[in-house]
């Protein structure tokens, strides 16, 4: 599923990120990368997505957060 | 030549904390050659050596392809630091290795400084800093920026390491240039964040990894009642910067009164000519009082920003408002330059210091300049009054806000394309740093730093606009008739009346630019003709004697009611006064992009005043 369509309070592993290589660097440089752990802490409509990742509370804007797709992780 | 030392890290790593306690007053500000990127030096020195630091500029990365990035690993690349300080964030250490990943395929000689331990130790994160020294095969140095303490061992280490170098022992195994493929982007991330699982291998124990929001952050996070909490606490930060600056405002513009006459008196004694005496007597003593004004609004705007951007709250506000204005063309954190501009439009500039990188902030400065000050609140009411009722005031005051908005969208349109390029330009992806206790001996530090800063620079650029428009403005009879104003004035005025200017308001319209304040003596002046343009331009603390009641009734019978509201909107959206300037070129160190912004607003309020003169006059 895209990360605009988790529940905040449950984790989910990243699986594929899609875009160009400037909004590619952007996400990973701030360590969204395949594989990684993250836990959904808000999620409300047009607002920014907030997830906690790598000990991080991280916003990140909806139109960014549809290319990020996640699968639950239990 | 001195041994350069350069910091790198990632936003909010404390980097220009650093920086700041290592070099003091002795900095330098530029530009990287061809960019829009702030350049900054400093110097120090220890133990009898001097040492230069360079702040590069801050980024999450090294192989993006933004300006900063590219400099920043260029700069690296080139040899030119003798050795690198790279920051992390002890509280958040995994993900903020990445920057050291990046940086480990360069193979320069480095030092690793392990910020924030502070919070770190307060969420419980336990570091085994010389097993992590170990991995890395560069010293490793726990550190709190904000705290004086830990300067002298930084200071040593340096030294030592200038002297001994040591590089990082590996490196992920990535390219270390720019990649233009997405997909290996993505897959080179993934072996860097690999390389720093090895790293940390054993070094971190966190005590819990579930996540929740803490109270403060569910109130300040939801939809509705968020916004208006953050917009309640910008505004208690503006009044409470208001209170800070008010001592020293009151003292500064107690000094034109105080040396006024005594130097006016002193110098008259001595023959000395006219012009010279209202130099001396006028324009010096209030150039002084601009300067302190603002170094006061700059110490208390500084002061505040900088407990809400270390507490953690500006990055709430910027989660808040980031949907509303990125529809403008800006980012989240502009929110509060823009609602501080309502009060000031210095406080405003100076707080865009805020935003991440030159072109974000050169640009939120351009777009604060659009929103009323409160002195323009002040003024506009009282000439509406003058040919209005209250209820069509409030009509006009309403018109002003709906432009406003237009005009921040002009602006922002106009100049981001180039200050903020597409390619640049992309959503929110931000850390909200955890909420924590600030370090106001650090904080106050700071501001007077600032402070001290504007002041000290400012004055060379206010006495010179002075002089300008003293020259145009002094009259040696006292009367408006003497000065070169009103012969150009009235020379022109076929030219400004196309613009639904008379040659009194325009002159209204001009010194408007010179301080808000000002205009309604100015206004006195040139309709009443009871004080001197110059006393109404420059003594405005000293001299409140405008008759409202009298300038009322001149005004009606020389000026027409479309002129009046040409002139009103010309005033409001005209560039701000010559203090918010002298801050902007101060803050941006571009004359260039003040100089290209300030004829933008100046064309852009007379072509406003010309619509409006001639759209009223079909319905007057």
């Amino acid at each position: 599923m895209k990360l605009t369509e988790t529940t905040p309070g449950c984790s989910y592993a990243v699986r594929s990120i899609e875009g160009d290589s400037h909004l590619m660097n952007r996400i990973t440089a701030i360590g969204i990368t395949e594989g990684a752990a993250l836990w959904t802490v808000k999620n409300d409509p047009k607002m920014p997505v907030l997830i906690y990742l790598r000990e991080t509370l991280i916003a990140l804007n909806r139109n960014d957060a549809e290319r990020i797709s996640v699968e639950r992780d239990e | 030549m001195s041994e350069m030392i350069a910091l790198l890290g990632q936003p909010n790593s404390g980097k220009s904390t650093v920086f700041n306690a290592l070099t003091g007053s002795r900095q330098h500000v530029g530009n990287w050659p061809g960019k829009t990127v702030e350049k900054i030096d400093g110097t120090y020195e220890h133990k009898g050596v001097r040492y230069t630091v360079t702040d590069l500029p801050g980024s999450y990365g090294l192989t993006g392809n933004s300006d900063e990035e590219v400099i920043t690993a260029d700069f690296i690349r080139s040899g030119k630091a003798d050795l690198v300080c790279v920051l992390l964030d002890a509280s958040q250490l995994e993900r903020s290795m990445f920057m050291l990943a990046e940086f480990a395929a360069l193979k320069r000689p480095a030092v690793v400084l392990l910020n924030m331990m502070d919070i770190a130790k307060a969420q419980g994160k336990e570091i085994d800093d010389r097993l992590l020294e170990e991995h890395l095969g560069v010293p490793v140095l726990p550190f709190t920026a904000a705290e004086s303490a830990g300067y002298e061992r930084l200071k040593d280490l340096f030294a030592k390491e200038l002297k001994t170098p040591h590089m990082l022992a590996s490196a992920p195994g990535t390219a270390a240039e720019p990649v233009k493929d997405a997909d290996t982007v993505l897959r080179d991330s993934k072996a860097k964040f690999d390389w720093i699982k090895e790293m940390l291998e054993g070094v971190t124990r966190s005590a819990s990894a579930a996540f929740t929001l803490s109270r403060r952050d569910q109130r300040l996070l939801s939809p509705r009642g968020g916004k208006l909490r953050c917009l309640g606490v910008i505004f208690a930060g503006f009044l409470v910067s208001m209170l800070i600056c008010m001592p020293l405002m009151g003292l500064g513009s107690m000094i034109p009164g105080l040396l006024n006459v005594p130097v006016a008196d002193f110098l008259n004694s001595l023959g000395v000519h006219p012009w010279l005496v209202s130099i001396f007597s006028v324009i010096i003593p209030n150039t002084l009082y601009f300067c302190v004004a603002m170094s006061g609004f700059v110490f208390g705007v500084n002061l505040v920003f900088g407990y809400l951007e270390e507490t953690g709250f500006l990055a709430r506000a910027a989660y808040q408002f980031d949907g509303v204005l990125s529809k403008l063309g800006l980012q989240g954190k502009a929110v509060c330059p823009l609602v501080m501009g309502f009060g000031c439009t210095i406080g405003g500039t100076s707080g865009s210091r805020v935003m991440d990188s030159w072109g974000q902030r050169m640009l939120t400065m351009a777009v604060v300049w659009a929103v009323p000050c409160a002195s323009i609140w002040a003024v506009i009411p009282v000439i509406s009054n003058f040919f209005f009722t209250p209820a069509q005031t409030l009509l006009v005051v309403l018109g002003i806000l709906v432009y406003m908005v237009f005009m921040i969208m002009i602006v922002s349109r106009v100049f981001g394309r180039s200050l903020v390029p597409d390619s640049t330009r992309s959503g929110m992806i931000m850390e909200l740093p955890p909420f924590h206790k600030p370090h106001w001996k650090h904080i106050i530090k700071e501001a007077l730093f600032k402070a001290w800063g504007i002041f000290k620079r400012a004055l060379r650029t206010v006495t010179l606009i002075s002089l300008v428009f003293w020259a145009f403005s002094f009259s040696a009879s006292g009367d408006v008739e003497g000065s070169l104003l009103y012969k150009i004035g009235t020379a022109i005025e076929p030219v400004t009346r196309f613009f639904g200017l008379g040659w009194r308001t325009f002159m209204g319209f001009l010194t408007a630019a010179f301080a808000k304040e000002a205009v309604l003596g100015v206004l006195n002046a040139v309709f009443v003709g009871q004080n001197s343009l110059l006393d109404a331009t420059f003594r405005t603390s000293t001299m409140a004697v405008t008759d409202n009641l009298t300038l009322a009734k001149v005004m009606g019978e020389v000026v027409s009611k479309p002129e009046a509201l040409a002139f009103m909107f010309a005033c409001t959206f005209n560039v701000p006064c010559v203090m918010a300037l002298t801050t902007t070129y101060r803050e941006s160190h571009s004359l260039k992009w003040t100089a290209r912004i300030a004829g933008f607003y100046v064309g852009g309020a007379l072509v406003l005043s010309c619509i409006v003169y001639h759209l009223a006059a079909l319905f007057a």
